[in-house]
This record gives C-alpha cells, sequence and structure tokens, in this order.
C-alpha cells in the first residue's frame, strides 16, 4: 500500500509539472497545444541517451533535454505562432502525430517501438536517486522550482503581456505587444520546463518507450489544466491528482465493467470538460461564471 | 504504372478528405465554431453504418441511419453545447475544449461498444480489378470521386443560389455581414452544422469499406480538415476542396519515396510550409483576424 | 504640441485613395484624407459604411487593397498593429476588447508596457508606468475600482476603462470607435470632457460616433463616408448643412 501511495505521489508530481507548465501557456497566453507530450518525451528520451551514453547527472541530463525541448518548440512556435490560434491546435496536433511516427522509427536514439530499458537512476552530485522515498523529494523539489519561475514569470510585465494577449489578442496587439514574439518565448519556456518532468519520468521508470508520449497523454494533460482550472496556481495540481486517481476509483466500482477502465476515465474527463465549459469555464479552482452585471 | 495506381488512390483519398474537410470549413468559416467534434461526427456516421450493414439492414437503411446520426449530432452539439458557451462569452478556446471532449467521449463510447480494433465494412466493390495491364483500381474508388462530384455540385448550386447559400459564403468571408443579410443567426448556425455534417456522411461510409475503422480515427479526420481549412484558406470552400484533394494525393504519391508510417508526416509537412509561406492559404484573402 | 484651431493644421496622417473590400463589397473605396495635428476629427456614417475598417486599415490590423498610409510623413503601408501603436498611433475598439480576466489597474498598466521580453524593468521606468496608470485611473474615476476585474465592471465603467488604456499611453493618435455609445447623458459628459482637456493637451483624435450631439459638441472636422466612400472631409457646419449628406445620415434609404 505504501508502495502504491508513494507511486501515485511520484506520478502525481511528474504530471503536475506537465500541467503546470502547459498551464503556463494555455491559462496565462491562451495557447492550445496538442503537442506537450512531445517535449515530455524529447525531455525523456534526450534524457536518458545521455545518462545512458555519456553521463547520468542531472548536470548533464536536465540542461541537454531542456535544451532538446526549447529548440523543438523553436520549430513549432516561429511558423505557427505568427498567426491566429487554430494554426496552433492544427500545427500541435499535427506535430504529435510526426513525433509518434518519429518516436517509433528512430531506433538509435528511442529504441523504437520497444522502447528504450536500463535508463540510469538520477544522480544528483554522485548520489543515486533510485529509491521511490528519495525520489518523490526530487519530484516535489522539481515542481516547487518549477511553479516559482512560472510564478515570478506570471507576475511580470512578461505575464501581463500573456495574459492581455490571453483575453484579446486584437487589443493586446493594438498596444503594442509584439503577439508572435511573446507567445514564441512563451512556448519556448513552457517546452523547455516541460523536458524536465520527461527526464525525472525516464529515470524514474527506467523504461520508457513511444506509448507515454502519444497523442492520449497530450490530451490526458490538457485534460488536468482544464478540469482544475486554467490560469490558476493549483488547478493543474488538482487537475493531476484527480485525474490519476480516479482510474483507482474506478476499479473499486464493482459494477463498472474493469476492462473498460481507461475507456471510463476518459469518458468522466471527456464530459468534464465539456460541462465545464458550459457551466464553469474557470475549472474547479477557478472562478465560477461571472456575474450577468459585466455583460454588453 | 505504379505512378498512375498512386494517383488514382490518392484521388480516391483526396476525394474523401476534400468532403470531410469542406464539411468542417463551411462550420468554421460561417460560425467561428471550432468544431473539434467534426471528427465525431464522422466516426458515429461510419459506425452507424457499420452497425446497419453488419446487422444486415440495407444500402439505403445503411445510409439514412448513418446521415441522421450525423446531421442530429451536429445539432444536438450545437443546441446543448455551443449555443450555451456562445450565450456566454464563447471564446474560440472555450468552444474547443468543449468540443474536443465531446470527441473523447464520443471515441470511447464506440470503442466500448464496438472494440477499439479496426473493422471494415465487407462489400465487393472494394475488391481491386485490373482495368489496364498492372493497374488495379477498385469500382469504390470510382464511387467516391462520383460521390464527391455529385455532392460538390449540389453544394455549389446552394451556395451560390440559395439566400442561405449566400449567407454563408458572405459570412465566411467576413463574419460581421450577419447583420446586413438580416438572417437569424441560430437558424444560419444550424444550417451549417446540418450541412458540414451531411458532408462528412459519404466520407465515412466510403472509408468503412476501404481503410476500414477504428474509434481513434477522429482525431485523423480533425487533422486532415484542419490541415485542408488552412491549406485551402479559412473561410474558403474552394480552397478547401482544392486543398483536401491534394492532401490525399501527396500522402498518396509520397509513397513512391517514404514508407506508409510517414503519410501523416506528408500532411504535416503540407500544412507547416503553407503555415510558413503563405498563411492566407490557396485561395484565402487574408490571415488577419 | 498645442496646434491652433484654425487655419492648416500639421498633417499627422496622410490616407491615400485606399481600398479595402470583403469578396464583392468595397468596404472601404477609394478613400483619401488627412488627420491634422491637435483636432478631433469624426467619422459619421451609416452602418457598414466602412468607418471601423478604416480604422482597421490604418492600424495594419487589415491589409488594404491598395492605395498608401503615411504618418508623420513616413509610409506605413505594410505596419503591423503592434509597431502602429509603438508609433504613436492607438485605437479602441467598438466591442472594447478589454483584458476581460485581468483587474482595471493591470489593463492600464499593460496597455503602457511595451517591452516583450520577459527582463526586470528598471525602477525608474517602472515608477514612471505606474504614474502614468494613476493617471488614467485619476481622469477616469476609475480610482476606486482598481482591483476589480475589467469584466465584472459596469457598461458605461468599461467604456471609460477602455478610454484609459488608451489616456495612460503616450500616444499621439488616438483612434476612437464609438466611444460615447450607450452613455448615460452624465457619463458622456464627463468622456467629452476628458476628451476636450486631453486634445488640448496635444493628442490628436479621430472618433467614430454615431450620436448627433456629441458629433456637434466635439468635431474641428468631420469626414462622412457611406459604403466604403469618402462624401465629404470638411468643417462640420457644412457637412451637417448639406442635404445629401442628411439624407443619407438620417436614414432616408432601405
Amino acid at each position: 500500500m505504501e508502495a502504491y501511495l508513494l507511486n501515485l505521489f511520484i506520478l502525481i508530481s511528474i504530471y503536475s509539472i506537465l500541467g503546470v507548465t502547459l498551464n503556463f501557456i494555455m491559462g496565462y497566453a491562451g495557447i492550445y497545444s496538442l503537442a506537450h507530450a512531445v517535449f515530455f518525451g524529447v525531455g525523456a528520451y534526450a534524457g536518458s541517451f545521455m545518462a545512458m551514453h555519456f553521463n547520468a547527472s542531472i548536470f548533464v541530463t536536465l540542461p541537454v533535454a531542456m535544451v532538446a525541448g526549447g529548440l523543438l518548440s523553436l520549430i513549432l512556435a516561429l511558423p505557427a505562432l505568427r498567426v491566429r490560434g487554430e494554426y496552433f491546435v492544427a500545427a500541435s496536433l499535427g506535430l504529435q502525430v510526426l513525433a509518434v511516427t518519429i518516436f517509433s522509427e528512430w531506433k538509435g536514439v528511442t529504441g523504437g517501438i520497444g522502447g528504450l530499458i536500463g535508463i540510469p537512476p538520477l544522480d544528483i552530485a554522485g548520489f543515486e536517486i533510485f529509491k521511490p522515498s528519495q525520489f518523490i523529494f526530487v519530484t516535489v523539489v522539481a515542481l516547487v522550482i518549477i511553479l516559482f519561475i512560472i510564478n515570478r514569470l506570471v507576475h511580470s510585465s512578461f505575464g501581463r503581456s500573456l495574459r492581455a494577449i490571453r483575453d484579446s489578442e486584437s487589443a493586446a496587439a493594438a498596444f503594442g505587444k509584439n503577439v508572435p514574439l511573446i507567445k514564441t518565448i512563451s512556448v519556448v519556456i513552457s517546452s523547455a520546463l516541460t523536458a524536465v518532468a520527461g527526464v525525472l519520468y525516464a529515470s524514474y521508470l527506467s523504461f520508457i518507450n513511444v506509448e507515454s508520449f502519444m497523442l492520449d497523454t497530450s490530451v490526458l494533460i490538457m485534460a488536468m489544466v482544464i478540469i482544475g482550472g486554467t490560469g490558476t496556481q493549483a488547478g493543474p495540481i488538482v487537475g493531476a491528482a484527480l485525474l490519476l486517481i480516479l482510474p483507482s476509483l474506478i476499479s473499486y466500482l464493482d459494477f463498472l465493467p474493469q476492462t473498460e477502465i481507461g475507456s471510463i476515465q476518459q469518458i468522466i474527463y471527456g464530459l468534464g470538460m465539456a460541462l465545464l465549459m458550459i457551466y464553469r469555464p474557470g475549472g474547479i479552482v477557478g472562478r465560477k461564471k461571472h456575474s450577468e452585471t459585466g455583460k454588453e | 504504372m505504379l505512378a498512375l495506381q498512386l494517383t488514382i488512390t490518392g484521388l480516391q483519398t483526396g476525394a474523401l478528405y476534400a468532403l470531410t474537410a469542406v464539411g468542417f470549413s463551411l462550420i468554421f468559416g460561417s460560425t467561428r465554431i471550432f468544431h473539434f467534434a467534426h471528427g465525431a461526427t464522422f466516426i458515429i456516421a461510419a459506425y452507424l453504418f457499420y452497425y446497419m450493414n453488419v446487422s444486415g439492414y440495407g444500402l439505403i437503411a445503411g445510409i439514412a441511419a448513418a446521415t441522421a446520426g450525423a446531421i442530429a449530432f451536429g445539432l444536438l452539439l450545437n443546441r446543448f453545447v455551443y449555443v450555451p458557451i456562445q450565450r456566454d462569452e464563447g471564446s474560440f478556446f472555450t468552444v474547443f475544449v468543449a468540443s474536443f471532449g465531446i470527441g473523447i467521449v464520443v471515441q470511447n463510447v464506440v470503442g466500448m461498444i464496438f472494440g477499439r480494433g479496426y473493422v471494415t465494412v465487407s462489400t465487393p466493390l472494394s475488391f481491386s480489378v485490373e482495368i489496364m495491364e498492372g493497374l488495379y483500381v477498385a469500382p469504390i474508388a470510382w464511387i467516391s470521386m462520383l460521390c464527391a462530384a455529385v455532392f460538390f455540385g449540389i453544394l455549389w448550386g446552394f451556395l451560390k443560389y440559395s439566400q442561405m447559400g449566400k449567407a454563408l459564403r458572405a459570412l465566411a468571408d467576413n463574419p460581421e455581414l450577419v447583420r446586413v443579410f438580416g438572417l437569424n443567426p441560430r437558424f444560419i448556425a444550424a444550417s451549417a452544422f446540418t450541412i458540414g455534417s451531411i458532408l462528412v456522411v459519404p466520407a465515412a461510409i466510403i472509408s468503412g469499406a476501404t481503410s476500414g475503422l477504428n474509434p481513434a480515427m477522429g482525431h485523423h479526420v480533425m487533422l486532415i480538415s484542419l490541415a485542408a481549412t488552412i491549406v485551402g484558406g479559412i473561410g474558403s470552400v474552394p480552397g478547401t476542396l482544392l486543398a483536401g484533394l491534394a492532401l490525399g494525393l501527396a500522402e498518396s504519391l509520397a509513397l513512391l519515396y517514404v514508407d506508409s508510417q510517414w503519410t501523416e508526416a506528408v500532411t504535416f509537412a503540407i500544412l507547416f510550409l503553407f503555415i510558413i509561406i503563405r498563411p492566407s492559404g490557396l485561395l484565402g484573402r487574408s490571415a488577419a483576424h | 504640441m498645442v496646434a491652433s484651431h484654425t487655419g492648416t493644421q500639421d498633417v499627422l496622417m496622410e490616407i491615400r485613395n485606399v481600398d479595402k473590400a470583403f469578396g464583392g463589397v468595397k468596404a472601404v473605396d477609394d478613400v483619401s484624407m488627412d488627420l491634422r495635428a491637435g483636432i478631433i476629427t469624426t467619422l459619421v456614417g451609416p452602418n457598414g459604411a466602412g468607418k471601423t475598417t478604416l480604422f482597421n486599415v490604418i492600424t495594419g490590423e487589415l491589409a488594404k487593397d491598395s492605395g498608401s498610409i503615411k504618418w508623420l510623413g513616413n509610409p506605413i503601408n505594410r505596419i503591423k498593429p503592434y509597431q502602429a501603436a509603438r508609433a504613436g498611433i492607438l485605437r479602441t475598439f467598438q466591442d472594447l476588447r478589454l483584458f476581460s480576466e485581468m483587474s482595471v489597474e493591470d489593463n492600464i498598466l499593460t496597455a503602457v508596457e511595451n517591452n516583450s521580453l520577459p527582463l526586470p524593468v528598471g525602477r525608474a521606468q517602472r515608477t514612471a508606468r505606474l504614474e502614468r496608470v494613476e493617471y488614467a485611473l485619476d481622469r477616469t474615476g476609475l480610482s476606486s475600482k482598481r482591483k476589480i476585474r475589467a469584466k465584472d465592471l459596469a457598461y458605461a465603467e468599461r467604456k471609460f476603462l477602455s478610454m484609459a488604456r488608451v489616456m495612460a499611453t503616450e500616444a499621439r493618435l488616438w483612434l476612437l470607435d464609438e466611444p460615447a455609445s450607450g452613455l448615460d447623458p452624465n457619463s458622456y459628459e464627463k468622456f467629452l470632457e476628458i476628451l476636450r482637456e486631453e486634445v488640448k493637451q496635444g493628442v490628436t483624435v479621430c472618433i467614430i460616433e454615431h450620436n448627433l450631439d456629441i458629433v456637434i459638441g466635439i468635431s474641428d472636422r468631420i469626414a462622412f463616408l457611406d459604403r466604403g466612400k469618402l462624401l465629404a472631409d470638411d468643417e462640420p457646419q457644412k457637412v451637417l448643412n448639406d442635404p445629401a449628406l442628411r439624407a443619407i445620415y438620417f436614414g432616408e434609404r432601405t
């Protein structure tokens, strides 16, 4: 039981990092990416590659993974952000599909469909972290640091620009915001931090394959953010916890077909997303629907 | 000969892409609703037809069920999800997320009922016939192209000559014109959803007999629809049609050079090139808001 | 900076033969006009005359089909909206487009911030910005609402916030799209007072307005648009007394 809970908490904190970083672009900049799992994957593969072939120190794996994630996101962001929101949804969906093909085919780095096995544990200045009871400490610290970075950004003029763009892109531009540049920077920051979650995930499981980085994962992360509450600090973490606990809750309910837990989980969060958008677009943590006085 | 073979396959695929994509483009262009569940409409129509087929009902009953299902889904979604959201704020993303959520629900419900693997509608029409030496074409390829031609012919007439059609076209060009036409925006939206959903039906039915169906293919349908809409130029029906055809052709002809798992990469590459070089699309006017 | 109200003022913006069509409909049809420094030019005309489209073309929100625009003597034909803003051309929107989830003061503060990079800002610059925000809050009477989210404001307050965002900046030209529509008489008196005061301090304004009282009350010059065409661009009395224009204006037409 303790091992089970520890594992759950580690996964929750890793997915919280994914949620928090997606929320940074989704909740504050209004950029809805269906490719978040790609950067998670790039971080995982890049970190594992370094750890397996060169050095497992986090001072090597993390920077390499972050640079890889950031650079790749630049390829996505530079063209797609020049135009409008719809383009990013389309381009990110395309990138997600393409990335799965590359993850499955580029055997030298990703191990192909079979994936990578025997990824070394995290090495922090000589200490190897392989016990879950130690690992949870690392993931929580990583989450806290990332929350701090994002919190600082959100409350700076850069954060105001992002929120302005989210609320009205045309008005933001009309007030001198270089919208494509600001969006690009935010996507690069988000993707680089997402790669951190990839490194943690790979070294925790010591095994990864493409299954963890497919469209379903991107959708799951998006659902976590939306259900928890976009544009809030706690929302993505609440969402991650909720959606990761959900499968175990479902398995307690005997009347549901146990073979379909995955589907039932997805139906619940799909429905949750739609209903929240109708009744409470701010998510669980977010504000209620605003009062009618503010209507034109 | 291989190139010719692939061209015909490409035109067949492209015809179906064009139908689906124009459905999305028409809805998006005239209502600005980012109808991501368009892929779910496709799934519903395809599986309804599949169900009627394996249950032994006739072709006509199958088509009727698929059409009714697609229209009902489109209209219900509009009425019970998009209208309430738009009444309050209706930002592009709120609508997108809700639509996306419904798409996930449909995918999984269909998966629980019919299984997550591939299913196909079996028909002698999808058996290839050698029409020239070394050139094999199944009758269904001609049916696809014919279907697309007929549907686009009707759509063209409708858009050009009916009052509603003119309104839809004008709205796709400039959403602010809705007032000028004096038409009820709700009625316009309902019409757009009806037509857009109908356009999916032939593609859904034929795909069941050619490439086969699986509940997760809604995402592929959306990727194609989005790519064709953007490549064609947002708001341009002829542009989306051409882009859909071109994407089908490109995916097919790419097989001359790459393995089949890379076909979606071809779509992505084309989409990307357009976003970089010509964001307004083939026939779009302006990439601005 | 204070320009005289008579004679030939400096031309800030020179618009020549600008066209913009949507589908077959010409929204702006061969429009040429000058925006002169230190005065209020009012754009009038029936709905759909192309007034807002003209704003969109000037700020680069829409690409024009042909024609040219000069700002302070320099061509700005391919300008982007953010560049227009940084060059000193700011606009408001008919539908306001407030940053609705942000507080009143953040709405104004972000309007004066035009740095794009996530780098720290010097203390002096920060103080200067906050002073501009205070000024705009004070002038529009929104000081007591500073912490409230934009979308929770009452209608008139939201109109004033839309103005405050522009006022806090150092823009030279304001393009105001129906800023007074729907305001009660008290509010629009206050609005007119603010506007006159700002113009006195050197701002140039081009305003789209339907309310004839306001048009008469503030205009130094009136430009009349109908179906995309500029039918007149002259002193208020001449335009308002033209019987043909009056007929169009008062809607004796289907």
